[in-house]
């Protein structure tokens, strides 16, 4: 059976692509056949993160519209040999995705053996974030740790509970994961951020992980690799932690707490 | 396809069926006035009703209106996604606007609904918005009436969502969130945080209540005595058990919030 897993916010810009990119990858890497597809039509980036952008000929929209095949859209990742992407489309408007269309891909990539399809949502909570949901049998709620991040991870939550297939056909309700990202422990000790406590204390919604905010976060994007291939970096091992507790082993939350610099380090500074 | 029919296919068939039907009373007709009150009832949630049918009822106008702006009307239902087919209880010299505008005219058609309706010249519904507002559907997403006069909720509420337990006493299982509303014509017992608005004796019940075992609403109301919570929540009540109830006989009627001893 194939698992469609949303990765959704509501907020924009808290690290939707970049988990959807790096969660794939740490499934593929554990195994697990998995096509990741790109739900922000008209604003695609899944395809530069994953570092595939020069190869997009087709896309999700041409699949649709039954202008390419499924096949012939699907990109396999230069890392990981059990990954596809799916791109989006950059030209195309919003509207071009429809229900039936998003079901048939999603059956099809059933057909084609698929464990996992994972689905990066745009931002927002109009018809582009509703149908990446529609399918979905888990979902990773996305959410910075401020409090209008909050508030739309909250909303999100209510339209998973009310629009969902699962929901709307009276079955057992998608199962929610909460995944606090671009964490700064210093930043919640000096009081600037909630903690990822308070955070779960808000949304109810058991925690998958903690993404430490992290500048190699960006350099990986620009180079067009998933951010869990960055060796030694905290947060490679905190979407791999992330991932393995997905397949539901336990792993203690790692980077989650400040270290006061001793003090050799205020000496005579450094990092 | 087969070209060949079955002999016993007839080419239309009819069913009895109850259909997922809304029903809203409209108490305004001026589509800006609706506008603003759906938007305050639904504004988070733009697509709550998901295309439902809807039936507008006027039978509790607050005055008759000379013409009726069927246009305005049925755009902005639409535009909350909800789908007007019919009208009923409307002044006779105004149902043929609604035929022109492609409504049907449905007086005397019992529609199985749930949820007694309160007359409204007995106890007109008291809001603390005092927004009029068209009844929503008393089918929310997560709530499912166990039995007449409760009603459940086993989800956390979100933000953006409303329940209106029509006639009944709602229980909440697993709290709500800032930003969600309940409503209720009886209590409101809130099992875990209790963080939106919550409104009780809706339609006037003075002796309804608040229940909660996390306390830390955006506002509380009973029979539209209500309380805001701008400067915070007193903090021995605070995320704690707390219990609000309407004191002070007929005349003097306050709200009196204070703690609940669970042990
Ligand atoms: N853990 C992190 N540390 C530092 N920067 C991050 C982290 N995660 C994401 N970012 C940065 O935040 C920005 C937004 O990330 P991303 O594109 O993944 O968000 P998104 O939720 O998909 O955005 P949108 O809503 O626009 O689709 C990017 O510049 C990205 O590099
Ligand atoms: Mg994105």
């Amino acid at each position: 059976m194939t698992r469609v897993v949303v990765i959704t916010s509501g907020k924009g810009g808290v690290g939707k692509t970049t988990t959807s990119a790096a969660f794939a990858s740490g499934l593929a890497l554990r195994g697990f056949k998995t096509c990741v597809i790109d739900f922000d039509v008209g604003l695609r980036n899944l395809d530069l993160i994953m570092g595939c952008e020069r190869r997009v000929v087709y896309d999700f929209v041409n699949v649709i519209n039954g202008e390419a095949k499924l096949t012939q859209a699907l990109i396999k990742d230069k890392h990981c040999e059990n990954l596809f992407v799916l791109p989006a489309s950059q030209t195309r408007d919003k509207d071009a995705l429809t229900e039936e269309g998003v079901e048939a891909v999603i059956k099809e990539l059933e057909h084609m053996g698929f464990d996992y399809v994972v689905c990066d949502s745009p931002a927002g909570i109009e018809r582009g974030a509703v149908l990446a949901l529609t399918f979905a049998d888990e979902a990773i709620v996305t959410t910075n740790p401020e409090v209008s991040s909050v508030r739309d991870s909250d909303r999100i939550l209510g339209i998973l509970q009310s629009k969902s297939r699962r929901a709307a056909e009276g079955r057992e309700p998608v199962k929610e994961h909460l995944l606090v990202t671009r964490y700064s422990p210093k930043r919640v000790d000096d009081g600037e951020m909630l903690s990822y406590k308070d955070v779960q204390e808000l949304l109810r919604v058991p925690l998958i992980g903690v993404i430490p905010e992290s500048e190699s976060v960006l350099h990986a994007s620009n180079q067009g690799t998933p951010a869990i291939h960055l060796k030694g970096a905290d947060v490679a091992d905190a979407y791999t932690d992330v991932v393995a507790r997905f397949l539901g082993e336990e792993r203690p939350l790692r980077y989650v707490n400040y270290e006061k610099p001793g003090l050799i380090k205020r000496l005579f500074g450094g990092k | 396809m087969s070209a060949v029919q079955p002999p016993t296919a007839r080419p239309i068939d009819f069913r009895d069926a109850t259909l997922g039907t809304t029903v809203a009373v409209l108490r305004l007709v001026e589509p800006h006035l609706l506008a603003d009150a759906m938007h305050k009832m639904l504004g988070g949630m733009p697509d709550f009703f998901s295309g439902e049918p809807a039936i507008l009822d006027f039978a509790e106008l607050a005055g008759e209106p000379e013409r009726i702006d069927w246009a305005g009307l049925l755009s902005l239902m639409r535009r909350f996604q909800l789908q007007p087919v019919g009208v009923r209880n409307l002044a006779p010299e105004l149902a043929a606007g609604a035929r022109k505008a492609g409504l049907a005219v449905l007086d005397g058609i019992a529609l199985g609904e749930r949820g007694a309706k309160v007359p409204a010249a007995e106890t007109p519904p008291q809001r603390p918005a005092a927004a009029p507002v068209p009844a929503p559907a008393p089918a929310a997403p997560p709530a499912a009436p166990v039995r007449a006069g409760t009603m459940i909720v086993e989800r956390p509420l979100r933000s953006g969502q409303q329940v209106y337990a029509r006639g009944a006493d709602l229980v909440l299982l697993a709290g709500m969130s800032n930003g969600a509303e309940v409503i209720a014509d009886g209590s409101i017992h809130c099992y875990g945080p209790l963080r939106g608005r919550a409104i009780a004796g809706a339609q006037g019940d003075t002796t309804a209540r608040i229940l909660s075992t996390n306390f830390g609403p955006e506002i509380v109301s009973i029979a539209g005595i209500y309380k805001t919570f701008e400067n915070g929540i007193p903090a021995a009540l605070a995320g704690k058990p707390a219990h609000v109830r309407l004191t002070g006989g007929d005349r003097e009627h306050r709200l009196a919030l204070e703690p609940l001893q669970l042990d």
